[in-house]
C-alpha cells in the first residue's frame, strides 16, 4: 500500500494548526509569512480582553431586511437632547446608552440585492473581487477570539422568505453563514449536551473527522487536475470547506472536555418568529452572560410577517407604501415592536453584572439595516444604532452623506473592531476609523 | 406579492423574448445601444452626468450592452423611474410617448440579456454536487436501506436553487457548515448499517386498552380507556388525530418489519347529523392508517415532520375485529394508528352533536351544555361521533429476515469478512460509491484511514468492523461520492467536436436524470462495457429506466423545478376557508394529479400539448369533489386516483389543475399579476421583466366595491405599466374563476360577478379559460420550446443559455412531426449534444 502524497501546503499542516490554535483562517495560498504575522498578532494572547480587564467584549449586532421608514427613525435634531423619533420611543428611558447615526451607509446599490453587504460593506455578487471576499463584522471579529468560547460566534435568522434565507453573516471565503431559526434550537446548541458521547469517545469522533478529511482532501487533489478552470474553482469550495471543518475540528477538541453551562431556564417552546423575538434576545443575553460565545448576529428576517400583528398585507409589500398613510401607519407599528424588544434586550444587557460595569458596558450591540428607504430600494443613509461597549453615547450623530466628509459605514466597524481589540487596519471598504466618535 | 416574480434575476432566454416580442409587438426591434445612448444624452445626462450626479446617479458612463452587474443595477433604476413616470421631470425636456415606450422595451431586452450573460456558464455543466433529495436516495441504493423514515440530511443547510431548479451545478453550494454535517451523516448512515452484531431476536408485546382495569391512555385520551381516532391528521386543534401506544412510546428496538395485529371497531359509520359536521362521506367505510412516531422528533400526538403512510385497510362495520398489517419501523419509532377519511375537525364537532342530543326532548337544556369537555362526552357516550376505537394491539418484530442484513449485505456482498479481505471490500463498496472504478490511490487512501483504527489497539474482530466502518464513512465524504463526475473521453485527433462525457458520467447523468439516484448494476454494466456511447444502448437504457418505477422520482423533482409545485403549500391556505383542503389532503392530491398526468403521457409517449388542454385527468374522489365531477362510484375505493373524461373544458391540462392554480396563488387570494406572471414563465417562455421596484403591490380588496380588474386597470392607465402588463394580466383574469386552491367560481364573496374575459396585444380573444387554452394551443411551439428547455436544463443540471438556442430550436422543431410525444422528447433530449458533453 502507498504511502499518502504529502500535503504540499505543508507536510506538517495539521500539525501548524494544531499548535497555532485555531485563530487562522488564512485563503489556501497565503504565503508562509503573512501566516507569522498573523499568528503574531493573535496568538497568546487572549484576543477580546483588554489588557488589565477581567472583561472581554462582547459584539451583537442586529439587522432588519427592511430598513425603517426614515421619518420616523431619524431624529430631527442633530447632537445630544434629541427628540425622541416615532420608531425609537421605546428606547427613551436608554438615550444616554446609545447613538443613531445618520449619514453612514456602504455606497453600493441593489435595494435588496445589496442588503448582504450591512456587515461587510460589501454585496455578496462583489465578493469575489475583495481581498476578505464580503466577511461580516461579526466573523471577522470571532477569528480574533482563537478557542476562548465554545462558539466563536452565533448566528440566529430564519430561511424562508423574501431573500430566501438569512443574509447577515458571511465568512472570509464568501459563504453564508447558515442561521439558527428558533429558540429550542438556539437553547439546545448553547445548554444540551450533544448526543451520549463521553470525553473519550468525542475525542475519537474528532480524531476520525482529520483522518477522513486527510483522505478526502487527497481525493480532491487528484480530482482536480481532471477538471477544466471553471470546474476547478468549484471544488474550490470542497477545499476551503476542508480547512473551515479543521479548524472547527480544533476548537471543538479544546471544549470537548468542558461541560455546557446551566440556563436556569427550561427549554423554550417555539411560536412564531414575531412572538419568538424576546425570548431569542433573551437567549443572546444568557449566551454572553454565560461566555458561551462573545459574538452574536441576528436576522430578523423573513419569518418575521405582518400577519401576526394582525395586519392583512404583507411586511414587503407595506415596506413599498408608496406614501399611502395607512400603510406608513401599519409598518411603523411593526417597527416599533422591533425596536421595542431592543430596547428590552438593552435593559436586560444593563441590569446583567459583568465584573465591575454592566453586561451592557462589555458589549457593542449594533442594531440597522443594509436597507436604506424601502419604498425607493434605496441603501444609502442606513439606519444605524449602536447601544453599549464602552463608547460615549447619548447624540443623534450627523455625518455628511456625500463630499470628500463623507464616512463609510465602515469606519463605524473599524472602530468597533478595534475596541473589540482586534489589531486591524482596515475592515471592508473603510478609510480609517469613524470620527468623532470614541 | 410572491417573491420571485420581483426577486427574479431573471435568465430569459433570449430568443424565445424576441419570439414573443415579434408575435405579440410588431414595432419591436432588437436593442439599439446608440439610440439609447442618444436617448439619455437628450433626457437623462444634464442632471445624471459627468457634472452633476442628482441622486447619486450617473449615466453618462453607462456601458452598455451590459457587462458588469452595476450596470445592470443602473439599467433597472432607469426602468424603474420611466416606470414610475417620475423621470424626466415635469419641468424638463419630456421625450415623445413612442420614443420612450421604445427605450423602455430595449432596456428591459438589455437588462434579461445581461443578466443571462453574467450567470452563462459558457454552454457547460459546472462541476455538481448531488442535492439533499439525491443524497437521500442514493444512500438509500448504496446501502439497499430503506430510507422512508430516515433522513441522515435533516441538518443539512438548504440547497440553493435557481428559478425553482434544484439541481444546478454552479448554484449548488458547499460550505464548511455542509462538509461537516456530511461527515456527521456518514457516521449515521453507517451506524445505523452496523447497528447490530447479530440477528435482533423477535420479541412479542400486546398491549389491551379496554381490558386493564385502571389502565388510562393519558389525558388526551380523556373520555374511555381504549385508543379512540376522532379526526383526519391535518386539523387545527389536534384532537386525537394520532393514536400512539403510550406503553410503547419509546418504540421498537431495531430496524426491520413489523407484524402489528389490531383489534378494532368502525363506531357510527352512520350517524343521525348533518355531515357538513364532519366533511366526510358516511358511505366511505373507515380506513385506519398507520405512521410512524418518533418521540425524540416531537409530541407523538401531533403531525410530525417525516411520517410516511406505511400502511392503511379499509374497516368493516359491526364487531369489533382483528386486522393485520406488516410495516417497515425504523429503531426507536413506533407506530400511530391516524384515521386518514375521519372527521375534519373534532373539537369543532363536539358542540353541534351535544346541541342535537340536548335539544331533545329529554335532553338537557340547550345552550349551556358544560362546555367542551362536557359535549364531548356527550358525543361520544350518548351520541353517535363517528369514530374509530382500539381495544387491543399485538405487535411482533423484528420479522426474522436474511443474515447478515440487507444493508451489510450491500457493502460486503460475497466477500467474507477477514483482514486480508479488507481492501477488496472497500474496493467494491468504492466502485459503487463513486459510480466509477474506484482509482488505486483512492482504496489506499481509505485504507490508510482504516488503519488508523487497526493500530488503536481495540480486540482485532471489533477493530476489524471499526475499521471497516471508518473508512466506509471516508468514502461518503469523498467529492468521488458527492459530486458526479465530469470525466470526458478526449474527441478524435483532428476533430473540434466537444469531448464527450466518459461513458460513467454519462450513466450517472443519466441516472440522477430520470431516477435522481446512482445507476444501478445493469447501467453501470453497460458503461463498464463502454455500449452506452452507442446511441441505440443509451435510449434502450433511457427506456427501461422511465418505465421503472423508480422514475417517479424524476416526474415528482422534475415537476417541482419547472412548476414549483414544491412550494405548493408553503403559503398556507386560509384554514377557515379552505377547511377541505386539510381535511381531504388536497395539497397531495394535487400534486399526485399533475404526477400521474406527467407519468401517463410518458407511458402513452402522448402529446405534450394535453399539458395545455386535455379531455381526461386524473382524481381520487375528495378532487373529483373539489372539481364539482360528481360521485366516482364505490365508496370504498374513494381514496383511489384513477383517469376520468371531463366533462366541460374549465378543467384539463395543467391550466385546471390544482397544483397550478394553488402554487400560483397565495393562499388567502388570488392575483391575475401573479398567475399571468406565472403561465409567461412556466407555460410560455417568455418572462415578463421584472416588476419595477417602486411600484407598490395592488392589494386586492375582493369584499370591497371594487374588483381586482377594476384596481388593475387605474394600474394599466399608465402606458409604462401597460406595456408589459397587457401581456400578463390577461392570462392571468382568465383563470379568475379558480380560488386559491383551484375551487370553481363564478364570484367574488357573494355579489361581484367575475370577468375572465380578455385580449392579447396580437388581437387574440377569449371569454374564459377554456377560450385561453385554445389560444394558447395556437402558440404550441412557445410551450414546446420552453418544455424542452427546461428538461434539457433540469438533465444536464444547468441553466440553459444562448449557447444551447440552436439545440432547443432543433428538438422542439422536431416535435410536431414526431406527434409531440413526451417520451420522444426525453429521448431527444437524452441524445443532445449538451446532454452528452461536460
Amino acid at each position: 500500500m502507498s504511502a499518502p502524497t504529502p500535503n504540499p501546503h505543508s507536510p506538517s499542516r495539521r500539525h501548524f494548526l494544531r499548535t497555532a490554535g485555531i485563530t487562522l483562517a488564512l485563503p489556501l495560498l497565503e504565503s508562509l509569512g503573512s501566516r507569522v504575522f498573523a499568528q503574531n498578532s493573535t496568538v497568546g494572547t487572549l484576543a477580546g480582553k483588554v489588557a488589565g480587564s477581567s472583561s472581554p467584549k462582547r459584539l451583537v449586532c442586529i439587522g432588519n431586511m427592511l430598513g425603517f421608514h426614515p421619518p420616523a427613525f431619524f431624529p430631527k435634531s442633530a447632537g445630544a437632547n434629541y427628540q425622541m423619533p416615532e420608531d425609537l420611543e421605546a428606547l427613551k428611558p436608554y438615550q444616554k446608552d446609545f447613538t443613531v447615526f445618520s449619514g453612514l451607509d456602504h455606497g453600493v446599490k441593489g435595494g435588496h440585492f445589496a442588503i448582504s453587504s450591512f456587515l461587510s460593506g460589501v454585496r455578496a455578487i462583489d465578493a469575489k473581487g475583495m481581498p476578505e471576499s464580503n466577511m461580516t463584522l461579526d466573523q471577522r471579529a470571532a477569528e480574533t477570539l482563537g478557542g476562548v468560547t465554545r462558539f466563536p460566534s452565533i448566528t440566529l435568522g430564519s430561511e424562508t422568505g423574501l431573500h430566501g434565507g438569512c443574509l447577515m453573516s458571511w465568512t472570509r471565503n464568501g459563504t453564508r453563514v447558515p442561521p439558527i431559526g428558533t429558540p429550542r434550537e438556539l437553547f439546545r446548541k448553547l445548554f444540551v449536551a450533544e448526543g451520549s458521547m463521553g470525553t473519550a469517545a468525542s475525542l475519537d469522533h474528532l480524531d476520525l473527522k482529520a483522518s477522513i478529511l486527510d483522505s478526502v482532501h487527497e481525493d480532491a487533489k487528484s480530482l482536480g487536475s481532471r477538471l477544466g478552470q471553471r470546474d476547478k474553482e468549484k471544488l474550490d469550495e470542497y477545499l476551503t470547506s476542508i480547512r473551515d471543518v479543521e479548524k472547527q475540528i480544533e476548537l471543538r477538541r479544546k471544549w470537548a472536555g468542558v461541560p455546557k453551562p446551566s440556563p436556569g431556564m427550561t427549554e423554550p417552546e417555539n411560536r412564531d418568529f414575531v412572538s419568538d423575538l424576546p425570548v431569542m434576545y433573551d437567549l443572546i443575553a444568557l449566551a454572553l452572560q454565560t461566555d458561551s460565545t462573545r459574538i452574536a448576529s441576528f436576522e430578523i428576517g423573513g419569518d418575521f410577517e405582518a400577519s401576526a400583528f394582525d395586519l392583512n398585507s404583507g411586511y414587503h409589500s407595506l415596506s413599498h407604501h408608496g406614501q399611502r398613510p395607512e400603510a406608513i401607519a401599519a409598518l411603523i407599528k411593526m417597527e416599533r415592536y422591533q425596536i421595542e424588544q431592543f430596547a428590552r434586550f438593552i435593559a436586560k444587557l444593563k441590569s446583567i453584572d459583568d465584573g465591575a460595569a454592566s453586561l451592557l458596558d462589555h458589549s457593542m450591540v449594533l442594531f440597522g439595516s443594509g436597507m436604506g428607504n424601502a419604498n425607493s430600494h434605496t441603501n444609502s443613509n442606513l439606519p444605524i444604532l449602536l447601544a453599549g461597549g464602552g463608547f460615549k453615547h447619548g447624540e443623534h450623530k450627523v455625518y455628511p452623506e456625500k463630499g470628500p466628509n463623507r464616512q463609510p459605514l465602515c469606519n463605524l466597524y473599524l472602530s468597533m473592531l478595534h475596541r473589540f481589540g482586534a489589531e486591524v487596519e482596515s475592515f471592508g471598504t473603510s478609510k480609517g476609523t469613524l470620527t468623532g466618535f470614541a | 406579492m410572491r417573491r420571485r416574480a420581483w426577486m427574479g434575476w431573471k435568465t430569459g432566454v433570449s430568443i424565445a423574448n424576441v419570439l414573443v416580442a415579434s408575435l405579440v409587438d410588431p414595432l419591436q426591434a432588437e436593442t439599439d445601444f446608440s439610440r439609447v445612448k442618444a436617448y439619455l444624452t437628450t433626457y437623462c445626462i444634464e442632471c445624471h452626468g459627468a457634472e452633476k450626479q442628482k441622486g447619486d446617479r450617473r449615466f453618462d458612463e453607462l456601458s452598455l450592452p451590459a457587462a458588469k452587474a452595476d450596470t445592470l443595477i443602473e439599467i433597472k433604476d432607469i426602468l424603474d423611474q420611466m416606470h414610475l413616470g417620475d423621470m424626466p421631470p415635469e419641468e424638463s425636456l419630456q421625450p415623445p410617448a413612442a420614443e420612450q415606450k421604445a427605450i423602455l422595451e430595449m432596456l428591459n431586452l438589455a437588462l434579461s440579456e445581461g443578466r443571462e450573460k453574467l450567470a452563462s456558464t459558457g454552454g457547460t455543466t459546472t462541476l455538481r454536487r448531488m442535492n439533499r433529495r439525491e443524497y437521500i436516495n442514493t444512500v438509500g441504493d448504496l446501502f439497499a436501506m430503506n430510507m422512508d423514515a430516515f433522513d441522515p440530511t435533516t441538518n443539512f443547510p438548504r440547497d440553493q436553487a435557481e428559478e425553482n431548479m434544484d439541481n444546478l451545478g454552479d448554484v449548488l453550494q458547499t460550505s464548511g457548515y455542509l462538509l461537516d454535517q456530511y461527515i456527521e451523516a456518514a457516521d449515521t448512515i453507517v451506524k445505523k448499517v452496523f447497528a447490530h452484531e447479530a440477528p435482533h431476536p423477535e420479541e412479542h408485546w400486546q398491549f389491551k386498552f379496554g381490558a386493564v382495569p385502571g389502565e388510562k391512555e393519558g389525558p388526551k385520551n380523556g373520555n374511555g380507556k381504549f385508543l379512540h381516532l376522532y379526526e383526519c391528521m391535518d386539523t387545527p386543534n389536534h384532537e386525537q388525530g394520532y393514536a400512539y401506544i403510550h406503553q410503547f412510546k419509546d418504540g421498537v428496538p431495531a430496524d426491520g418489519f413489523y407484524e402489528i395485529k389490531v383489534l378494532v371497531q368502525a363506531m357510527n359509520r352512520e350517524h343521525p347529523y348533518d355531515p357538513k359536521i364532519f366533511g366526510t362521506d358516511a358511505r366511505e367505510p373507515f380506513r385506519l392508517g398507520i405512521v410512524p412516531g418518533d418521540v425524540r422528533a416531537g409530541p407523538l400526538e401531533m403531525p410530525q415532520p417525516l411520517q410516511p403512510m406505511l400502511a392503511e385497510q379499509a374497516l368493516k362495520d359491526g364487531d369489533p375485529a382483528w386486522h393485520t398489517m406488516r410495516v417497515w419501523l425504523d429503531a426507536g419509532h413506533t407506530p400511530r394508528f391516524v384515521f386518514p377519511n375521519g372527521p375534519k375537525n373534532a373539537r369543532k364537532a363536539w358542540g353541534p352533536i351535544a346541541k342535537f342530543h340536548n335539544e331533545k326532548p329529554g335532553g338537557r337544556a340547550p345552550g349551556n351544555g358544560g362546555g367542551i369537555v362536557e359535549a364531548r362526552r356527550t358525543a361520544i357516550s350518548e351520541g353517535k361521533f363517528p369514530f374509530i376505537r382500539i381495544y387491543e394491539t399485538k405487535i411482533r418484530g423484528p420479522i426474522a429476515d436474511q443474515w447478515p442484513p440487507r444493508t451489510q449485505q450491500a457493502i460486503l456482498g460475497t466477500i467474507a469478512f477477514e483482514p486480508e479481505n479488507m481492501r477488496k471490500i472497500l474496493q467494491t463498496f468504492a466502485n459503487r460509491a463513486f459510480r466509477r472504478p474506484a482509482t488505486r490511490e483512492e482504496v489506499d487512501r481509505l485504507m490508510t484511514v482504516a488503519e488508523r483504527r487497526l493500530s488503536s489497539g481495540l480486540p482485532p474482530r471489533e477493530g476489524l468492523k471499526e475499521a471497516m466502518k471508518d473508512a466506509l464513512k471516508a468514502a461518503l465524504c469523498s467529492p468521488a461520492f458527492l459530486y458526479l463526475s465530469q470525466d470526458t473521453v478526449p474527441a478524435a485527433a483532428g476533430s473540434n467536436a466537444r469531448p464527450r462525457l466518459d461513458p460513467y458520467a454519462l450513466a450517472s447523468r443519466l441516472s440522477y436524470f430520470l431516477w435522481s439516484t446512482m445507476p444501478d448494476g445493469e447501467l453501470l454494466r453497460t458503461a463498464q462495457s463502454q455500449e452506452l456511447a452507442k446511441p441505440e444502448v443509451l435510449l434502450a437504457q433511457t427506456r427501461r429506466m422511465l418505465a421503472s418505477p423508480r422514475s417517479n422520482a424524476f416526474i415528482k423533482s422534475f415537476l417541482d423545478s419547472w412548476l414549483n409545485l414544491r412550494d405548493l403549500g408553503s403559503t398556507p391556505p386560509d384554514r377557515n376557508e379552505f377547511e377541505l383542503y386539510y381535511a381531504k389532503n388536497l395539497g397531495y392530491a394535487f400534486k399526485e394529479e399533475t404526477r400521474l398526468f406527467m407519468r401517463d403521457l410518458i407511458e402513452r409517449d402522448a402529446s405534450i400539448l394535453n399539458f395545455l388542454d386535455s379531455d381526461y385527468s386524473f382524481v381520487n374522489q375528495a378532487l373529483a369533489s373539489h372539481y364539482q365531477l360528481g360521485d366516482l362510484g364505490n365508496p370504498a375505493r374513494a381514496h383511489e386516483f384513477r383517469k376520468v373524461p371531463l366533462k366541460n373544458s374549465n378543467r384539463g391540462g395543467l391550466l385546471g389543475m390544482g397544483s397550478v392554480l394553488t402554487v400560483s396563488a397565495n393562499g388567502i387570494d388570488t392575483s391575475p399579476v401573479v398567475r399571468g406572471v406565472f403561465l409567461l414563465e412556466n407555460i410560455l417562455g417568455t418572462p415578463p421583466p421584472p416588476p419595477p421596484d417602486d411600484v407598490p403591490a395592488i392589494d386586492p380588496d375582493v369584499l370591497g366595491a371594487s374588483s381586482i380588474r377594476d384596481l388593475l386597470s387605474k394600474h394599466r392607465d399608465s402606458p409604462n405599466c401597460f406595456s408589459c402588463h397587457q401581456k400578463i394580466d390577461p392570462l392571468g383574469f382568465a383563470l379568475e374563476n379558480f380560488d386559491p386552491v383551484g375551487g370553481w367560481r363564478t364570484t367574488y364573496g357573494k355579489k361581484i360577478k367575475i370577468d375572465t374575459a380578455g385580449e392579447l396585444p396580437n388581437g387574440d380573444q377569449f371569454t374564459d379559460v377554456a377560450g385561453l387554452k385554445k389560444v394558447l394551443l395556437k402558440r404550441q411551439d412557445l410551450f414546446t420550446h420552453l418544455l424542452t428547455e427546461r428538461l434539457l436544463s433540469y438533465a444536464c443540471g444547468r441553466r440553459i443559455d444562448a449557447f444551447d438556442d440552436p439545440t432547443v430550436t432543433k428538438i422542439a422543431t422536431e416535435m410536431p412531426a414526431r406527434n409531440h410525444g413526451l417520451r420522444t422528447l426525453i429521448e431527444a433530449v437524452v441524445t443532445s449534444e449538451p446532454f452528452l458533453c461536460r
